[in-house]
This record gives structure tokens, sequence and C-alpha cells, in this order.
């Protein structure tokens, strides 16, 4: 193997060690990488030959899984910072076209939700739900963003962000199913009512956010282990 | 010296190094190794997760730099940073005298 060959293995080992989307970690990577290297020419300058430096150089950084371990509780944190921001961001955009939809579809959201006049019994239940299920949502972002910022980084690490950003990414998850639940009985029900473009378009933005939700807080749940 | 003795103080020792002019990952290691005597020697691939720690904690600013047909990521201190060395001396003042006094204490002249 060459000493380029060495390096990026040792890389390649370390990236594999660690969760999340490779865009999280590629720069981190890229940083060890760049170590290396400078590693790779000290050694070169006290006197070894190519293999023996490249050996040198990974010995020297550490054992491939211990660096990565080292490496995951950072990691952790940007990834559940990330996965809070979308929701916080994709959280009003869905709010806002559920409710221009109800509006449209000329369905009084102060008296009652859109869908609760025509829904079934039992339906306030459903809509208690929803009303927990967000407020978990908004709490597990809010407190995610919180102990991931500057003032925490300064007070060591904590499991409780990625614990938090999970909950609140399947919250998320369970906000848009009931929503699209109560949608598909009042289809069921009364679906003249509905206004079709406005739902239309909230219901597209709100499978895009369940997708996004659901892989936010899987990945949060992987680096937590 | 083990990682465990370094804990919480690595650091400070990180802080003080980027006290002169920023640098990078690997001459800050060297830095920790040439400055302590080898005495500081941890594996050099734990610095990048404590520097980028430090980085998100605003007392340090990271930047990629391309010198010499090498990209590197400078390092250099904050405002924040220099606030958070000068506190972590006085604490690490005060705390070796206590532990210096305690374990190597001075011949007390007999009183009975």
């Amino acid at each position: 193997m060459t000493a380029g060959r060495v390096i990026d293995t040792y890389v390649e080992e370390v990236t594999a060690a660690l969760p999340g989307p490779p865009r999280v970690r590629g720069d981190m990577m890229a940083e060890l990488r760049s170590g290396l290297l400078d590693a790779l020419d000290a050694h070169r300058q006290d006197g070894l030959p190519d293999d023996a430096a490249a050996a040198a150089a990974t010995a020297e950084f550490g054992e491939p899984r211990v660096i990565a371990a080292t490496f995951r509780p950072e990691l952790a944190v940007r990834l559940a910072r990330r996965c809070a921001l979308t929701l916080v961001i994709t959280g009003p955009v869905v709010g806002l076209l559920w409710a221009v939809a109800a509006v449209a579809s000329h369905i009084g959201i102060r008296r009652a939700l859109p869908w609760e006049a025509a829904a079934p019994a039992g339906s306030t239940a459903v809509v208690r739900l929803l009303l927990i299920a967000l407020l978990v949502t908004i709490l597990g972002a809010v407190v995610t963003i919180a102990v991931t910022g500057r003032l925490a980084a300064r007070h060591g690490r904590s499991q409780v962000a990625p614990a938090a950003a999970a909950l609140s990414g399947y919250t998320a998850v369970t906000v848009d199913v009931v929503i699209f639940t109560l949608l598909a009985s009042q289809l069921a029900g009364a679906p003249g009512g509905l206004a079709p473009v406005p739902v239309a378009a909230a219901a597209a933005a709100s499978v895009t956010r369940l997708v996004l939700a659901w892989r936010a807080a899987l990945r949060c749940r992987a680096v937590l282990t | 010296m083990r990682a465990e003795t370094l804990k919480g103080h690595l650091d400070g020792m990180l802080l003080a190094s980027l006290e002169t002019g920023p640098s990078h990952g690997y001459a800050i290691m060297e830095m920790l190794r040439a400055g302590s005597d080898g005495q500081v020697d941890l594996p050099t691939g734990t610095i990048y997760p404590a520097l980028r720690r430090l980085e998100r904690a605003g007392l340090l600013a990271g930047a990629w730099d391309e010198a010499g047909g090498r990209r590197r990521r400078l390092y250099s201190l904050t405002p924040a940073g220099r606030q958070a060395l000068a506190a972590e001396r006085g604490t690490w003042r005060i705390f070796s005298a206590a532990v210096t006094a305690l374990l190597e204490p001075e011949p007390r002249p007999v009183t009975s």
C-alpha cells in the first residue's frame, strides 16, 4: 500500500465508525486527513521511508475506533442541532399551509379545527393528541437548540441533545400522521367542503416534512448508543 | 501522563498554545509535546474533536486555509477565548498552589 492509501484507509475506518450523513462529518474528516498528511511529512523528514512514515503517522493518531469515539459526541451535538433546526424551520411552514387550507375550505379554525365540524365522534381525542404531539415537538426542538449552543459547549458534552432531537422528530412525524388521519376522515365524511389546491399544497409540505423528520429522528437515535 | 490526568486541563492548554498566533491541529499537538518535554502525549487524532468543541463554544475561530499547496484548518483565539484562558490560568494557580502545599508540606517546627 502506498502512504496515501494507508492514510485514506485510516480516514475511511474512522468515518465508517461514525453515524450520520457524510456532509456533517465530511469537514471533520477532511481536517483529520490533512493532519495525517502533516504527520506523514513530519515522519518522512525524520528520515523514515514512505511505508514506515505512513505507519508511524497512523499509529501516532491513535486507533481508528478510539478516535471515532472521541469525534462522536461532537458529531452528535451537530447532528441534533441540525435536526432541531430543520424541525423549527419546517414546522411553521407546514402549520401555515394547513391553516390556509382550513381557511380556504371555509372551515372555521377558531371555533373548531378544520376537520372537527364534520368529523366523527372521538376526533376530539385525536385533536388533543395532535396538540400534545405538537407541544412535545416544539419543546424537544427548543431544548436541543438550547443545549447545543455556545454556553453548553463550554460545559462538556451531553446526551440530552440527540435524545431531545430524536423525540422531537418522532412527535413531528406523529403530528403529520394525525393530520392525515383527520384529513382522511374529512374526505370520507364531507369531501365537498375541501379546497383542493391549498389542501394539496399543505399535504405535500406535510409529507416532505414527515420524511425529513423521520430521517432526522433515526439519525439522532443512531448517535445515542 | 495519562489522558485522565490531563482531562479538564486540555482545553486550557489548547487555548494557551494559540495565544501567540493562529495554528493548525498537528502543529498544536507538536507544541503540546515539545512544550511539556513529551509529558503531554495524547493520540494526535483526539485534538481535532477538542478543537471543534472549543470552536462551537466560541472560544476559537476556525477556518480552512490554503498555504503551500496543502489545505489546513487554522484556529485562532477569539476575545472570549482569551478571557477563558485568563480565567483558566487564575484557577490553575490557586489549584496547583493548594495541591503542592498539601502533597509537599514544608517540614513544620515541633510545637509541643
